[in-house]
C-alpha cells in the first residue's frame, strides 16, 4: 500500500503523514514546512541542475584549477593533470582522488540522466536497483568537492613570496560549481517519481478511477 | 496558512518511505534497533542508543572540537627556512584574497558554517527537548539540521588535507599542527552525534504545536 493511494503526503521535513486537500496545497502542521505528494517540478527542475552541471563540467575539466610558481617557473594544473601527478607520488591516493574527482562527477551525471530518462519513459523495470542507484548518487556526490579543498589550502600555504606561491584557477570555482548542481540535481529529483504508474507524474493530480 | 487535520488512525506509527512511498506501520523500535522499507530496502527509521543523553554530550564535544580545530594552526610549511602556517579559515581566506569570493564563501560553509551549525542547533533542539524546555523557533532549528547536513564535509576537507600534504611534501617540510589532531577527532565525534540523532524520533517528542503531546 501506497501513501499517494490513501491520498496521503509524507512531510519531506519531518515525515508527519498528511492528508492532502483537493487544492494540493497544505502546510504541515507539525513542522509548517509546505507538504506535496511530490517534489513539485522534480523533473523540469533536476533537467534544468543537470544540464548546467553538464555545462561546467567543460570547464571544470579544462581550465586550470592552480597556477604553481616555484623558483620562477610557473605550471599551471588541471584536475587531471594533478592526478597525474599524485599517481608518481602517492598511488593509492592517485586512486582515491580520481575516483572522487574524475569518475564520481561523470558517474553522477550520468546515472541523474538515465534516472530521468526512464521515469520520463515510466519504464517498469528494475525499480529498485533505480533506486539503490538514486541513493548511492546522492550519498557520493559531495565527495567530489576534495579538490576544491586542495587548491584552498594550498594555495593558502604556498605563499613565500618569490620562492613559491600557488594562486586557484578558474577550473576550482567551475568545478565547485558542479558538485553543487550535481548535488541539488539529486536533492530535486524525487525517487516515488520511479515508482509511480503511467499518468501520476510531474505531481498532477491523481487520475480519475 | 492553510493546515490540513493529521490522520484519524495513530498517524505517527505510519510512516511512507520517502523514496518509493510505500507505507510502513513501525512498533516501537529498540534502541539500537532501525526499520528500513520491505520495498526499497531505504532507511526508514532507527532508533539511536543512549536516548538523547548520548547525543547531547556528542554534541557538546564536537562544538568543542570545533573550537579547538579553529584556534590553533593546521599546517605549516617549512621552505628554505621560511614558513607559512594556516588555519581551517585560512583555506577559504586564502580563496578570498585571491579574488575567488564565491569559492572563498563554498569553503566557508562546508568546512565552518555548516557543521558548526549542525551542532548548534542539535545541541538547542535536544536541550530543549530533554529538559522541556520552551525554546522559540526550536521546530525551525530542528528543520534545518537535515537540510544542513549535506552541506558540512569534514570528512572531505580531511581527504584534501592529505592530498596537499602527499603534493607538498615533495616542496617544502610540511608540519602538522595540533589543530589537525582537534579535526580528526571532531571528525569521528561529529559522525557519532549525527547518527545518535533520529530526527524523526524527537519530531515525535515534540508532537504537534499547541500541546498534543503523542503517546510515548
Ligand atoms: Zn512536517
Ligand atoms: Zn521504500
Amino acid at each position: 500500500m501506497r501513501a499517494r493511494d490513501l491520498g496521503l503526503a509524507s512531510c519531506h521535513t519531518c515525515s508527519l503523514l498528511v492528508r492532502m486537500p483537493a487544492s494540493g496545497h497544505v502546510h504541515c502542521p507539525r513542522c509548517g514546512s509546505p507538504v506535496h505528494l511530490r517534489k513539485p517540478n522534480s523533473i523540469g527542475t533536476t533537467w534544468a541542475l543537470l544540464i548546467a552541471a553538464m555545462i561546467m563540467y567543460l570547464p571544470a575539466n579544462l581550465l586550470p584549477v592552480m597556477a604553481t610558481t616555484y623558483l620562477g617557473n610557473t605550471q599551471a594544473d588541471t584536475i587531471m593533470s594533478g592526478v597525474i601527478y599524485l599517481l608518481h607520488h602517492d598511488w593509492p591516493l592517485a586512486v582515491i582522488v580520481f575516483v572522487a574527482s574524475v569518475l564520481v562527477p561523470l558517474l553522477k551525471i550520468l546515472a541523474l540522466l538515465y534516472l530521468l530518462i526512464s521515469v520520463q519513459r515510466r519504464s517498469p523495470l528494475r525499480k529498485a536497483q533505480r533506486t539503490r542507484l538514486y541513493r548511492v548518487t546522492e550519498l557520493v556526490g559531495r565527495w567530489s568537492m576534495v579538490d576544491v579543498f586542495v587548491v584552498a589550502l594550498m594555495a593558502a600555504l604556498v605563499q613565500v613570496g618569490a620562492l613559491a606561491t600557488i594562486e586557484p584557477g578558474g577550473g576550482a570555482l567551475a568545478f565547485a560549481t558542479v558538485v553543487i548542481l550535481t548535488m541539488l540535481a539529486a536533492m530535486s529529483f524525487d525517487a516515488r517519481l520511479i515508482w509511480d504508474e503511467y499518468g501520476e507524474h510531474y505531481g498532477t493530480a491523481q487520475q480519475a478511477r | 496558512m492553510n493546515q490540513s487535520a493529521p490522520l484519524d488512525a495513530n498517524p505517527l506509527e505510519l510512516i511512507a518511505c520517502h523514496e518509493c512511498d510505500t507505507l510502513h506501520r513501525i512498533p516501537e523500535l529498540a534502541p539500537g534497533r532501525s526499520a528500513h522499507c520491505s520495498c526499497c530496502g531505504a532507511l526508514l527509521l532507527h532508533n539511536p542508543k543512549g536516548g538523547l543523553d548520548r547525543p547531547i554530550a556528542l554534541n557538546i564535544a564536537a562544538l568543542l572540537l570545533l573550537v579547538l580545530a579553529n584556534a590553533f594552526p593546521f599546517m605549516t610549511l617549512q621552505i628554505s627556512g621560511r614558513e607559512q602556517t594556516t588555519t581551517i579559515i585560512g583555506a577559504s581566506q586564502a580563496l578570498y584574497e585571491a579574488g575567488m569570493a564565491p569559492l572563498a564563501v563554498v569553503v566557508i560553509i562546508t568546512t565552518l558554517i555548516g557543521p558548526a551549525l549542525v551542532v548548534i542547533s542539535s545541541l538547542y533542539v535536544l536541550l530543549g527537548v530533554r529538559f522541556r524546555l520552551p525554546l522559540p523557533m526550536l521546530r525551525s532549528m530542528l528543520s534545518w539540521i537535515s537540510h544542513l547536513q549535506p552541506w558540512g564535509m569534514l570528512d572531505v576537507f580531511m581527504l584534501g588535507v592529505l592530498v596537499s600534504f602527499v603534493k607538498l611534501a615533495g616542496m617544502a617540510d610540511m608540519v602538522m599542527g595540533p589543530a589537525l589532531y582537534a579535526f580528526a577527532a571532531l571528525i569521528v565525534i561529529s559522525a557519532a552525534a549525527m547518527s545518535a540523532l533520529e530526527p524523526h524520533l524527537l519530531w515525535q517528542r515534540l508532537g504537534l504545536p499547541g500541546g498534543q503531546p503523542h503517546a510515548r
